[in-house]
């Protein structure tokens, strides 16, 4: 049978060996020990020996070549015998290393996922086998490394105090560590009492905070937060004023198909003392940088409705007579209460009036309707002994708060604008001027 | 004792055979069969064989990593050397062993070893352990001509002598530490010589002639049988391939070697029990046959031998 | 119960066990005669003889091949090693030969000595006659290294050693030798691999091996006054080491303080940190944890450097006060 010759494996940790020259030819008669071949491997160059006597044929490499240890690289055949068929060419294969099986995710990057809430079986590995490391993981948070050290402190605690907030369910970012450099420490956990919590009363009813509710809260809290308020309070003496109001009622109710209120009345004198002081029919630019006082007066009368708070506005409120102002406040009211309110109803407004008299609140501070300069709110117009000529006398009274926003408009200007609104109250009359 | 005809036959078939494991060894190295690395003794065959001859079956060896040949001498089952050869789990050693840490200690051979002289001064304990049971076995130990320049070589002839311990060293000068030549690392002729500066007799004998070597181990193993302590003897010899798998003999001419394999000691012997008498050349080819169809026996034994598995892998570190 | 010297309680096991097992024997340098370099085998060579108490050249790699090769056949060694710093001589024997052969050779052979070695500074010998060696032989797979701090302890250790059939290096501090406590007169037997808690304490734990032992009970007395109580553990062997006793304890302190008198780098105490903070103890540390050991110098000549080269009762005082009192 046809002896393969092999590429030995003379070396330790030889992988491969390069051929040098043939030292026998094809065909060539050899002896058992002869030198067929020289090979170079890494430390030299040596000579490969025939393992049988015969025939050297089959020669399958040649000088240069670089040849894995191992594989047969010719035959010696004894006389008469063939070549093996390249079917039946067997070089024995090297033992694999076995592959170990791939790891999903480094300890480090499944602690960290587990911490940060992140799904590992969307995060691709870029590790050994697709291993997930932690950078992997920390590239799904966004987090480079870098940042990972700005963004927020980590809590310093013993492994004590971590076991014992744990068992008690202790938010270990509420507790202050007495240790070295703030360390947390079992005593620190054991000795922190948490602050009671807010919901330990049952829960009535739920309301979601959505729609008006929600648009109300937001810009609720930004007008707060974001004005310089300031209010003033005064009272004005409403005699003539609703003695005014109940003349009109009984003569023009029937006309106008409504009877005029406190608050047409009012809203035509305060649309009356914008046109007069116009920096009061001011807002802040979008861009925080400069004041603009607004060509029309667009009031803005506040209603309660089911749905909350709304807003209507009258346009061009300075240039209507009171029954005009009426028929479209009512409409506008209207409208809203029944929800079908447009964009166009509730835009627009540079004063906003609110009044809350017929709930018998006197004096209060309403937050600005965001961009305008100021607020009026009104309270109840009750009868009350006051000081005339050196006399107490009893007249309807009626107290106004102004809250403007101090950084469009100071003091004295505002007491002045709120000065004339009393003045109107006072005296109707002056609205002919 | 006289070698009658059968024992040297026996010698003659355990030369082919260490030969024929040797050249096997070397073949399923080159193969990618066997890994790690392997110090072969072809060329030696007689220094292991006559030496061990000299010796009771119940006598002990340490071995040096060049130790395939003592082991087969001091009659190892080929087939659990091979296993071991291929790191299997019914090798001699579990596979934890291989090549150079192959131990029969069943059979007396206490193992080859990774360190060179790494049995010299364990021997001395042996034998010191031996006499203390008073049995009167005694201890071989195999070394080369580079450990004879270690520190524990003088630390362990020396207490071997001043206790009279029951050993026989047993250094093969097989010309070269690795690479270098023992006409560099001896400022003396003869390591023998060495006996007499620790006070016990030394000798040194043609390792390539098995007659020889048994007959002047013999005389030691008398000598430390009866109390009359140790004994160096220095087997001149010379191996043919490399120190180990690495080797490429760039230290040595091709001429040195091919004059060396002239003095082949198998041809030798199988030559002389010809001329002897005590052979025919179909016999003499025949013991070369069967000794080789061992060797193949025990490649397909240790092939179809079991791995060790991971579950087993801490075993065996402590009793 | 009467009291013996560590010193005499080596020679007692050592005395028992050779007349209870005939293949014991004791070999090393000026064992016989002159009763060893510390004194510890004076007056067994007249009693069991020069085959049995051998005294040797001076040669440290022959003792340890001695005690090797008697063992594979069947003797009980017990070699002597007169200063731990010189077992750097025998290591060929000891790791590449007694360690593995065991392992190396499937299971079928064993190798049961002991080698006796006294280790440690304070004594004035400096740098080549000082050290404490422990933790490279507890680097080596295959043998077995104790360390007792008590005459009760060497004891029964050293019988437990003698009749372990592994190699075991047993290391004996040479300021212990004259400490004094009680022994029990007949043999008796602690089992390898048992740690003892000395003292019972719940603010701290102290590991402490060898003479650390007794230096932490001391600093242990002294930090009760001040209202610490330290709980003082001693693992007695290092491998194998008792882990659970030491987890017990740190479990219940919190805080761990380790002590050696090996240079702190590279030094048992760094393998008993480890140990300590990957296992479930980890969860009840109030307190990083602290190792306490030699500096990293050879041991100088000068008393008083050689005497602040190791740990002493006030560093430990100081050290665990600190650790105590959460300062670390």
């Amino acid at each position: 049978m046809a002896t393969p010759v092999i590429m030995p494996k003379l070396e330790m940790a030889q992988e491969t060996a390069t051929v040098v020259e043939w030292l026998k030819q094809e065909g060539e008669h050899v002896e058992k020990g002869e030198p067929l071949l020289a090979v170079e491997t890494n430390k030299a160059t040596v000579e490969i020996e025939s393992p049988a006597s015969g025939i050297l044929a089959g020669i399958r490499v040649k000088p240069e070549q670089v040849v894995p240890v191992t594989e047969v690289i010719a035959y010696i055949l004894q006389p008469g015998e063939e070549l093996p068929r390249e079917a039946e060419i067997i070089s024995l294969p090297l033992p694999q290393a076995p592959v170990p099986p791939p790891v999903r995710a480094t300890p480090v990057a499944q602690r960290m996922a587990q911490d940060r809430g992140v799904d590992l079986s969307t995060v691709v590995g870029t590790g050994p086998w697709g291993r997930v490391t932690k950078v992997d993981v920390e590239a799904a948070l966004s987090v480079s490394h870098l940042a990972a050290g700005v963004r927020g402190e980590k809590v310093r605690a013993t492994p004590a105090a971590r076991r014992i907030a744990r068992e008690r369910e202790v938010d270990l970012s509420a507790v202050t560590g007495s240790g070295p450099r703030g360390r947390i420490q079992a005593a620190d956990v054991l000795a922190f009492t948490p602050a009671p919590m807010v919901v330990s009363e049952p829960v009535a009813e739920v309301v979601p905070l959505t729609g008006v509710r929600r648009v109300i809260a937001e810009r609720m809290a930004t007008s707060a937060q974001t004005t310089a308020r300031v209010t003033l309070v005064t009272e004005a003496d409403a005699t003539a004023f609703v003695e005014a109001r109940e003349q009109l009622k009984a003569d023009v109710a029937d006309e106008w198909g409504f009877a005029p209120g406190y608050n047409d009345l009012l809203g035509i004198i305060v649309a009356r003392a914008l046109r007069e002081f116009p920096y009061m029919n001011a807002r802040l630019s979008d861009d925080g940088q400069t004041i603009e006082r607004l060509a029309a007066v667009n009031l803005g009368m506040a209603v309660d409705t089911e749905r909350g708070l709304l807003v209507p506005v009258i346009r061009n409120a300075d240039q209507k007579g009171l029954q005009a102002f009426g028929t479209e406040f009512r409409a506008l009211m209207e409208r809203a209460r029944a929800g079908k309110a447009t964009p166009e109803d509730l835009t627009s407004g540079t004063f906003t009036v609110t009044n809350l008299g017929m709930y018998d609140i006197d004096a209060f501070t309403p937050i600005i309707n965001l961009p305008e300069a100021a607020i009026l709110g009104v309270g109840r117009i009750q009868p009350k002994p006051v000081v005339q000529d050196g006399e107490i006398v009893v007249r309807q009274m009626w107290t106004l708060s102004l809250v403007f926003d101090h950084r469009l408009v100071d003091g004295a200007p505002a007491a002045r604008f709120l000065q004339r609104i009393k003045q109107f109250i006072e005296n109707p009359y002056l609205l002919l001027g | 004792m006289a070698l009658n005809k059968a024992r040297k036959r026996e010698l003659l078939r355990q030369m082919y055979t260490i030969r024929a494991f040797e050249e096997m060894a070397e073949q399923l190295y080159a193969m990618g069969r066997i890994h790690g690395t392997m110090h072969l003794s072809i060329g030696m065959e007689a220094s292991a064989v006559g030496a061990v001859a000299a010796l009771r079956p119940d006598d002990l060896i340490l071995s040096t990593h060049r130790g395939h040949g003592h082991c087969i001498a001091k009659g190892a089952d080929l087939n659990l050397m091979m296993a071991e050869f291929m790191g299997k789990e019914n090798g001699y050693c579990r596979g934890r062993g291989g090549s150079m840490h192959i131990a029969d200690v069943a059979g007396g051979n206490l193992g080859a070893n990774g360190v060179v002289g790494g049995g010299i001064a364990t021997a001395m304990g042996v034998a010191m352990g031996l006499k203390m049971k008073k049995r009167d076995q005694i201890i071989l130990c195999f070394f080369g001509d580079g450990a004879a320049n270690l520190g524990t070589f003088n630390e362990s002839l020396n207490m071997a002598a001043i206790w009279s311990l029951p050993v026989v060293y047993v250094c093969e000068n097989n010309q070269y530490a690795v690479s270098f030549s023992v006409k560099k690392a001896f400022a003396i002729e003869r390591i023998s010589d060495r006996a007499a500066g620790y006070g016990m007799p030394g000798v040194t004998v043609d390792g390539n002639d098995v007659v020889a070597v048994y007959e002047e181990v013999s005389q030691a193993v008398k000598r430390a049988r009866k109390g009359e302590g140790p004994s160096l003897i220095e087997n001149v010899t010379y191996r043919w391939r490399g120190h180990s798998k690495s080797d490429v003999n760039r230290y040595r001419t091709k001429e040195e070697i091919e004059a060396w394999k002239q003095k082949c000691p198998i041809q030798r012997f199988h030559a002389l029990l010809i001329e002897e008498g005590m052979l025919t050349e179909e016999e003499a080819d025949q013991i070369q046959q069967e000794a080789s169809a061992a060797i193949d026996e025990a490649v397909e034994f240790a092939e179809a031998s079991p791995e060790p598995t991971l579950e087993t892998i801490e075993e065996g570190v402590y009793a | 119960m009467r009291e013996l010297s560590y010193l005499e309680a080596v020679r007692e096991a050592l005395r028992q066990e050779m007349q209870r097992d005939e293949r014991v024997f004791i070999i090393g340098e000026d064992v016989g005669v002159y009763g060893g370099a510390f004194g510890v085998t004076l007056g067994l060579v007249e009693e069991f003889g020069e085959e049995r108490v051998m005294d040797t050249p001076i040669s440290e790699l022959g003792i340890a091949g001695a005690i090797t090769g008697a063992a594979l056949v069947g003797m009980r060694p017990v070699g002597e090693i007169m200063f731990m710093d010189f077992t750097t001589i025998a290591m060929e024997q000891l790791v590449n030969q007694a360690a593995k052969m065991r392992f190396m050779f499937g299971g079928t052979i064993e190798v049961p000595f002991v080698l006796r070695t006294p280790a440690g500074s304070g004594t004035g010998a400096a740098a080549q006659h000082s050290q404490s060696l422990e933790n490279w032989f507890v680097h080596v797979p295959g043998l077995k290294v104790v360390m007792p701090s008590t005459p009760y302890d060497v004891k029964g250790l050293l019988l437990s050693s003698i009749r372990d059939d592994n190699p075991v290096i047993f290391v004996e501090h040479k300021l212990l030798y004259k400490t004094k406590g009680p022994v029990p007169e007949e043999p008796y037997t602690i089992p390898l691999g048992t740690a003892e808690v000395k003292r019972e304490g719940r603010d701290l734990t102290i590991v402490a091996t060898s003479i650390m032992v007794k230096r932490s009970l001391e600093a242990a007395e002294q930090l009760a006054q001040e209202g610490i109580e330290a709980e003082v553990v001693d693992p007695r062997t290092l491998k194998p080491l008792d882990e659970e006793t030491i987890f017990r304890s740190v479990i219940k302190t919190g805080r761990v303080l380790i002590v050696h008198e090996a240079c702190k780098t590279g030094g048992y105490g760094g393998e008993l940190a480890a140990v300590i903070a990957g296992s479930e103890a980890f969860d009840y540390l109030d307190a990083p944890i602290v190792r306490l050991a030699g500096r990293d110098i050879p041991i100088p000549y000068n008393r008083n450097l050689e005497y602040h080269t190791v740990p002493q009762v006030e560093n430990i005082i100081e050290a665990a006060r600190r650790l105590a009192r959460g300062g670390v």
